[in-house]
């Protein structure tokens, strides 16, 4: 008897744990909004598994929708692209959860690969970053995943796209770059030391070497192109697909950082050349030591005029002339 | 003067339908001079045609430029300096390249007038006199006519002006020169309507007139200081210096805050930091001549002279002069702004000879003196320590020198043979047996429409060509190459880049008649509408009525611009496609490809067979670089 009393017991205790274990996959929707708000206000991206992803992006009924960032950020799976993906989608959430229009409408998930593979398989997810809107009523459709190929994965262009998809709008706020200011501040304090320590001895600024050292410095830096790099942004140097590492970019239209640095050192050679060759003539130097300079001013000059003009030569097709080197 | 009247002048055929105010949107310089020159010429009864006076007006100029340059460089070093000088800039591709016969633009004029200004500016300096600073005024008042660069003169020269200050060089000689330049150049400049009181109102000419104000401030305190004695000057002189440095500075600020100052324009502003324009106005970005330099374009147009120039700078810092600061200044300021914009290459050409001629001709001095030591035994004293060898280094170094001189004219005449000597409107390439095909078509679709055409008739064009359909076709344009008004040059924009029903509304709203596109796809010519359509996107999708236009609709989802079957819907539909490829896809083009292969983009074209719906073909041009479409009117109610 006493045993059967047990079983019952027993019985009824797993039913009920049956049951209560049943509601709790079934949590109503009220719940289900509660807690991804109670979550949403700690962390503006929140993390999902496999199960949380199915409870809370595919369980019914909704009335939220849900972007969902499918990502691998793991270190061992070596995806670069994933973390500046999720900078950007951080960005998006945040000035979500700080905007005006707060609300429960929509929240910013994201799945990694080593806590939710299942959902990437079941997505049929073979690459990684992967953007998609699920929407409150009915399955995602092929605009609801974000075309990074063509719009890329910045923040204001996802939250054009969640515009387009939800009708609300975000206004994302990148927090200001502090860094120029920084440095601006640096440079100026700098300055202001070095002229305060030698404030008795203020002659270094009327000497005329350095001024001509600086104007000298920036001509080379102008005509070497630096201002084209500036504005164009090109990459230092190019690696062909023999293998080879091309140092001269072969069209007169365009060139590398590190050929514009070649060409700067060529047109200082040539110029320190000449320079020597004026100081052999009129200084009342060593007589050896102002035979050598001139020397070696002749051979700098020379040489590193005819070294520029064959670089120009290869550049400038059709160029016929050359000098000493072809 | 003659300049007032042309304020009445009012162009109703260019910017159709706005029109344009002649007077008061051009610089008179060019114009005013060559009709002085044709007026003289007949006057002295040489009858010269006035087209024949334009299209030689510029290689003129460039001749006393040559002359000006020479005196400049002989008042900064001497004669020999000049003389390297002159025949430098005779010759430097980066000035001749503005300066062709036939191109009638101010450039042509502008550099003369510019030199001239300096040149007066270094006398008057030099002499302190009031005849040549009223001199230097009046080449002021004709630079100001002739270009809008004339603000990089008004401030250059405070800056000059400053510079002295500070290294402690002022004198009365630079006060006199500059007060005088300054108050009668000013209010000599003002007469142009162009610049009307621009002088006394942007931020551009603020500097000039902060140190007109520091200089008269700087004279008195001279004035004073020379009547009393030390003590009371030096309490004097800071009470006064903090109040008025306080009282100054916050005038400036109150002044800019209520907006009295115009900030720096544009143009301008894109000279100071280099992605402004790039960023915010898109039709500044897209002028070719608005691009870096890189460094083969300044080898390219100045070859040695891009290393004397520093040597030349050397010179001048080695002995200083109140003259050699200011071609210091002229030439790092210039080499900045030459970096930024290729346009500007032609303001460092002529700084560049001058540097490069001082440095020359200081280098070949003192090495042929050197060179001869076998007579001049007593001479030799002032170089003691004769060093073995000395006159064949000597020699060795002339001849190098000489072989670069030689090397410089050569290129020269190669790079202008090359680049600069082909005309623009008539084009030639050569056939695959070598003989010279000649691409007349620009002539030829200017002239049909000037004879096939009615009088009033409305052409729409990109804004290229907008002088040559006024000059050769005498019709009506909506947008020319002066660009003063970008919306107006956005709503072409949108026009050639919306759909066809799209654009239609736009051309019936402008009153179009015509649209004339430029097509290379038949001959290879690879400066065609196709190859600038991007920027009409930018440009179209710049301004509110064109907010629907977005880039990246234009480009495939891989982000490439393709015409092929690829491309973009929206660009495969838009007007200017279909304009430029209607029966394309029926040619054949090259052997063993498709029909319709466009040889420019190298590939087959997407959309092939389509009608036009609010177009009608109009006139193709035998190589169908100039096609011509006519609008359709608006279709009979009922029919």
């Amino acid at each position: 008897m006493i045993v059967f009393r047990e079983i019952i017991l027993l019985l009824f205790a797993l039913s009920a744990l049956l049951i209560a274990v049943q509601c709790k996959k079934e949590l109503s929707l009220s719940e289900r909004v509660q807690q991804l708000s109670d979550a949403g206000t700690k962390k503006p991206v929140l993390r999902f598994n496999g199960d949380k992803f199915r409870q809370y992006v595919k369980g019914t009924p909704r009335n939220y929708s849900t972007i969902v960032m499918f990502t691998a950020l793991a270190p061992s799976r070596q995806c670069g692209i994933c973390r500046h993906a999720h900078d950007e989608f951080q960005l998006v959430a945040n000035s979500w959860r700080y905007s005006q229009g707060y609300s429960n409408r929509l929240f910013f998930a994201l799945v990694d690969f080593d806590e939710g593979p299942d959902v990437f398989q079941a997505l049929r997810l073979n690459s990684a970053p992967v953007f998609m809107h699920f929407p409150a009523k009915g399955k995602p459709k092929k605009v609801d995943t974000l075309d990074i190929q063509r719009v890329g994965f910045a923040a204001e262009n996802i939250a054009r796209w969640v515009a387009e998809r939800t009708d609300i709008q975000i206004r994302v706020f990148r927090p200001p770059n502090y860094s120029g200011l920084l440095a601006l501040i640096v440079l100026l304090a700098l300055v202001v030391g070095l002229l305060y320590l030698r404030k008795n001895n203020l002659d270094f600024l009327y000497n005329k070497t350095i001024w001509a050292l600086g104007a000298l410095a920036f001509t080379f830096a102008m005509t070497s192109g630096q201002m084209w790099n500036h504005i164009r942004g090109p990459p230092f140097l190019q690696k062909t697909q023999q293998g080879n590492i091309a140092y001269i970019h072969g069209s007169s239209q365009a060139q590398f950082i590190v050929e514009t640095y070649i060409v700067a050192l060529l047109n200082a050679a040539v110029v320190l050349g000449m320079i020597l060759m004026t100081e052999a003539a009129s200084k009342r130097d060593d007589v050896r030591k102002r035979r050598i300079y001139a020397i070696i001013g002749l051979g700098l000059v020379a040489f590193f005029f005819s070294l520029s003009l064959s670089i120009f030569r290869s550049k400038a097709h059709g160029y016929p002339y050359s000098f000493l080197l072809k | 003067m003659c300049v007032c009247v042309c304020v009445c002048v009012f162009d109703d055929r260019a910017w159709y339908p706005l029109g344009r105010i002649i007077g008061g949107t051009i610089y008179p310089g060019l114009m005013v001079t060559s009709a002085a020159i044709y007026h003289i010429l007949n006057w002295l009864h040489i009858s010269i045609d006035v087209r024949n006076v334009c299209v030689f007006l510029a290689p003129l100029f460039s001749s006393f430029t040559t002359i000006v340059t020479y005196h400049l460089a002989k008042e900064l070093k001497s004669p020999g300096a000049g003389l390297v000088a002159a025949v430098m800039i005779a010759i430097v591709p980066g000035y001749i390249s503005r300066s062709v016969a036939g191109s009638y633009d101010n450039e042509g004029i502008a550099i003369f007038c510019m030199l001239l200004t300096y040149y007066m500016w270094i006398k008057a300096v030099k002499t302190g006199t009031l005849f040549w600073s009223t001199m230097a005024a009046l080449a002021y008042f004709y630079m100001v006519s002739s270009w809008g660069g004339y603000v990089f003169l008004i401030n250059i020269i405070p800056l000059h002006v400053l510079t002295l200050m500070i290294t402690g060089r002022f004198s009365h000689r630079v006060y006199v020169a500059y007060s005088s330049l300054y108050v009668i150049g000013t209010i000599l400049s003002m007469q142009i309507s162009f610049v009307g009181f621009q002088p006394v109102s942007t931020s551009e000419h603020m500097g000039a007139f902060g140190v007109f104000g520091l200089c008269q401030i700087h004279a008195f305190v001279d004035y004073v200081r020379s009547h009393l004695n030390k003590n009371q000057f030096d309490t004097l002189f800071r009470a006064v210096i903090s109040t008025i440095a306080a009282a100054g500075v916050l005038t400036l600020a109150v002044l800019a805050a209520l907006g009295k100052i115009a900030p720096w324009t544009g143009r301008f502003y894109s000279l100071l930091d280099p992605s402004y324009a790039k960023n915010n106005i898109p039709i500044i970005a897209s002028v070719s001549e608005h691009q870096p330099t890189a460094w083969s374009s300044f080898y390219f147009d100045l070859q040695m002279l891009t290393f004397m120039f520093p040597v030349g700078l050397y010179f001048c810092f080695s002995n200083l002069t109140d003259e050699n600061i200011f071609i210091i200044l002229y030439g790092v300021l210039s080499i900045y702004f030459a970096g930024v914009m290729v346009r500007l290459m032609l303001v460092l050409a002529p700084v560049m000879c001058i540097l490069s001629g001082i440095a020359v001709s200081s280098l070949l001095s003192t090495y042929m003196k050197q060179i001869d030591d076998v007579k001049v035994e007593k001479k030799k004293q002032r170089f003691e320590g004769n060093y073995f060898m000395r006159s064949e280094i000597a020699t060795l170094f002339v001849c190098v020198m000489s072989v670069f001189l030689v090397m410089y004219t050569l290129h020269c005449t190669w790079v202008t043979s090359e680049a600069y000597s082909s005309p623009s409107i008539v084009l030639s390439a050569r056939g695959h047996d070598g003989s010279r095909i000649i691409f007349d078509d620009f002539r030829e679709a200017y002239y049909w429409l000037r004879h096939n055409t009615p009088e009033d008739a409305k052409v729409m064009s990109w804004w290229d060509y907008g002088y040559q359909i006024t000059a050769m076709a005498n019709r009506t344009i909506l947008v020319d190459n002066n660009t003063w008004n970008n919306t107006h040059i956005s709503r072409v924009g949108q026009a050639m880049a919306s759909s066809e029903d799209k654009a239609y509304q736009i051309m019936r709203e402008l009153d179009v008649d015509y649209v004339l596109v430029i097509f290379g796809g038949l001959t290879g010519y690879s400066s065609d509408d196709i190859n600038k359509f991007l920027w009409m996107v930018r440009i179209g999708g710049s301004t509110d009525k064109g907010t629907h236009i977005k880039e990246h609709d234009y480009y495939t989802p891989a982000g490439e611009f393709r015409v092929d079957k690829e491309g973009s819907p929206t660009l495969l539909n838009c007007l200017m496609y279909k304009m430029c490829y209607y029966r394309f896809g029926q040619v054949y083009t090259e052997g063993g490809k498709p029909p319709g292969y466009d040889r420019v983009r190298n590939v087959e074209i997407g959309n092939k067979d389509f009608e036009l719906d609010v177009l009608e073909e109009a006139y193709t041009t035998e190589h169908w670089i100039v096609r011509i479409y006519k609008v359709k009117d608006l279709p009979n109610r009922g029919a």
